[in-house]
């Protein structure tokens, strides 16, 4: 409705966003090329761009090693145990105090947020000394324990709001036709709400998968999770920045997929989880 | 009290047929999280080195309290904390505004370019981290080596140097979070009553008047809603410090997150990590329920 921008004032669009698109970007592909080079070419100077001797010597090299299997099996256990125990335990609540009328329930809605906010490392301190006592150090439960804090939290928190906005009458309905409240959740509301638990299994997924801190803790050499199989990349004789950056492309595997494909329920649960009171 | 507590759930399991549903993860969250804040509680009392042979616990009252008002580091990775959450937040505030009014229009081309744009904050921290300690990197690194090509000297590259390792460190962030700010801004633009805009066009406002004068203002609640978000999560950065300087050179860019994991994972000083774990834990709390107060009564 305004007048036609002028083609100076477009050009500074185009060129800001151009300047956006390149910053953000250019990480993430100088991580791509990485792992295509040869060693000598990752460090060559100045840096090539766009022509380098493209070779998949370090996908070999990182697909042969027996632990790259492990590290990979152990992040997806512990993402899949997590996202389970998240969802299992996290959903119902999140019904539970959309629904319900008594002010405790519906203000522990609070209360998980506040969890949620939690430094890590506060938490880390005690949870480490309790896992030890118990000899659970290195075990995938301890792991899948204190991530399922975050991760429901989290859940409750974006299941509420989403329950909120299903409409309760067919659930009423179900209930006077003698349903029980379990039965109505389950059998009525549940099916209404796939996309809003599909927004909070992304999220889990992600949160668990990328956990660092946790994992440094808790894990013992068998049950080391990508992150860290990425830092023992570097720990060997040689730095190698091309093998690292094959072990980084599995780590950011779920991040790209979600982004690029299922950014539908990503920007759900960003905007939901950051402003919905 | 636990007795008073029993009879309070007794009542609300009779009380609300959904308690049932809420009482499961309850009883998780009580048992895995906020045992252990107990836990974290008593040890910050005791002297407690695991590197100890003997494991002994010795009670040291406030001791260890005490102690964290007088170390040195505490107080530096405290204003190292403040100075990167608040430079932080500052420009991914900025620049998140500026993304989202560059990339609001809903062409398929703007949506496309959006979804890239989402990559950056659902990669670990860890890897981005790594990423750009290779771009930074003193020797092959492409950062330092357009720098020099402008006839900058970078000595030990941008991590290396004590006056721009925290600057460096803090764009990793500003790399990382601001998208998360574009999303909040597009929401918080697309939520945007349209008759102020119709109103001031008729009136003869331009398209920056209109901006000036309506599209900030309105909003405002955004803006404060993201701006404690990203506050909160601020303190919690851990893996990219981890990852590129390790709270070095020096100490510039130890924070206090930082500080607490050396004490206690890395010296095994369990008692002392608690108590500062305990600080922060309170300011973070804090925080977080300015946080909750301001969203909650947004919604009223």
């Amino acid at each position: 409705m305004y007048k036609k921008r002028s083609t100076l004032e477009k050009t500074i669009l185009i060129i800001l966003s151009l300047l956006a698109i390149a910053f953000f970007l250019i990480p993430i592909y100088w991580l791509l090329t990485t792992s295509l080079k040869f060693g000598r070419d990752s460090f060559a100077i100045p840096p090539t761009w766009l022509f380098f001797d493209a070779t998949l010597k370090n996908f070999t090299e990182v697909l042969t090693q027996s632990k790259t299997f492990m590290y990979i099996k152990n992040s997806i256990i512990i993402t899949a145990g997590t996202t389970f125990l998240s969802l299992i335990l996290g959903v119902p609540a999140g019904y539970a105090i959309a629904r319900s009328k008594f002010r405790f329930v519906k203000n522990s809605a609070y209360f998980f947020l506040l969890l949620l906010m939690l430094p890590p490392v506060a938490m880390l301190i005690p949870f480490y000394l309790i896992m030890r006592d118990l000899s659970l150090i290195g075990t995938y439960m301890s792991l899948i324990l204190l991530n399922t804090v975050f991760d429901s939290a989290f859940v409750v928190w974006m299941m509420r709001s989403y329950f909120a906005d299903v409409p309760q009458e067919m659930e009423e309905a179900a209930l006077v036709d003698g349903a029980s409240h379990f039965s109505a959740f389950l059998k009525v509301a549940l099916p209404l709400s796939v996309p809003g638990i599909i927004a909070s299994a992304l999220y889990t997924i992600i949160y668990s998968w990328n956990d660092f801190l946790f994992a440094l803790m808790l894990t013992s050499p068998t049950t080391k999770t990508i992150p860290l199989g990425i830092l023992a990349s570097f720990s060997s004789v040689e730095i190698s920045w091309g093998k690292m950056a094959v072990m980084s492309i599995f780590a950011i595997i779920p991040a790209v997929i979600i982004s690029l494909f299922l950014n539908r329920y990503f920007v759900q649960g960003l905007t939901a989880g950051a402003t919905k009171g | 009290m636990i007795q008073t507590f029993t009879q309070t759930i007794i009542k609300k399991f009779k009380a609300d047929p959904f308690f049932w549903l809420l009482f499961p993860l309850l009883l998780y969250i009580v048992v895995i999280a906020i045992y252990p804040l107990f836990f974290s509680f008593r040890i910050s009392l005791f002297d407690y080195r695991l590197t100890d042979p003997n494991q002994t616990q010795t009670f040291v009252g406030l001791e260890n309290y005490i102690r964290a008002f007088k170390d040195p580091t505490v107080l530096i990775s405290l204003k190292n904390t403040l100075i990167y959450v608040a430079g932080t937040v500052t420009v991914e505030l900025l620049f998140g505004l500026g993304l989202a009014l560059l990339f609001s229009p809903e062409t398929k081309l703007a949506q496309f370019v959006r979804s890239f744009l989402l990559i950056p904050m659902a990669l670990p921290p860890l890897v981005v981290g790594l990423i750009w300690k290779s771009l930074y990197n003193a020797d092959f690194g492409v950062i330092p080596y357009y720098l020099k090509q402008l006839g900058l000297d970078v000595g030990r590259g941008p991590l290396g140097e004590l006056s721009t390792a925290m600057p460096a460190v803090m764009l990793i962030d500003i790399w990382q979070w601001t998208p998360l700010l574009m999303v909040i801004f597009l929401a918080g633009l697309k939520s945007l009553p349209e008759e102020p805009y119709e109103a001031a066009y008729v009136d003869g406002s331009s398209r920056w008047q209109s901006f000036i004068y309506l599209t900030l203002p309105l909003m405002k609640p955004t803006f404060l809603i993201a701006f404690l978000l990203r506050t909160v999560q601020s303190f919690k950065v851990f893996d990219t410090i981890y990852a590129t300087t390790a709270g070095g050179p020096g100490q510039v860019t130890t924070v206090l997150n930082y500080h607490i994991y050396t004490v206690g994972l890395t010296f095994f000083d369990m008692g002392y990590a608690a108590a500062l774990a305990n600080i922060l834990l309170v300011m973070v709390t804090v925080l977080s329920i300015v946080y909750i107060l301001v969203m909650t009564r947004r919604q009223l």
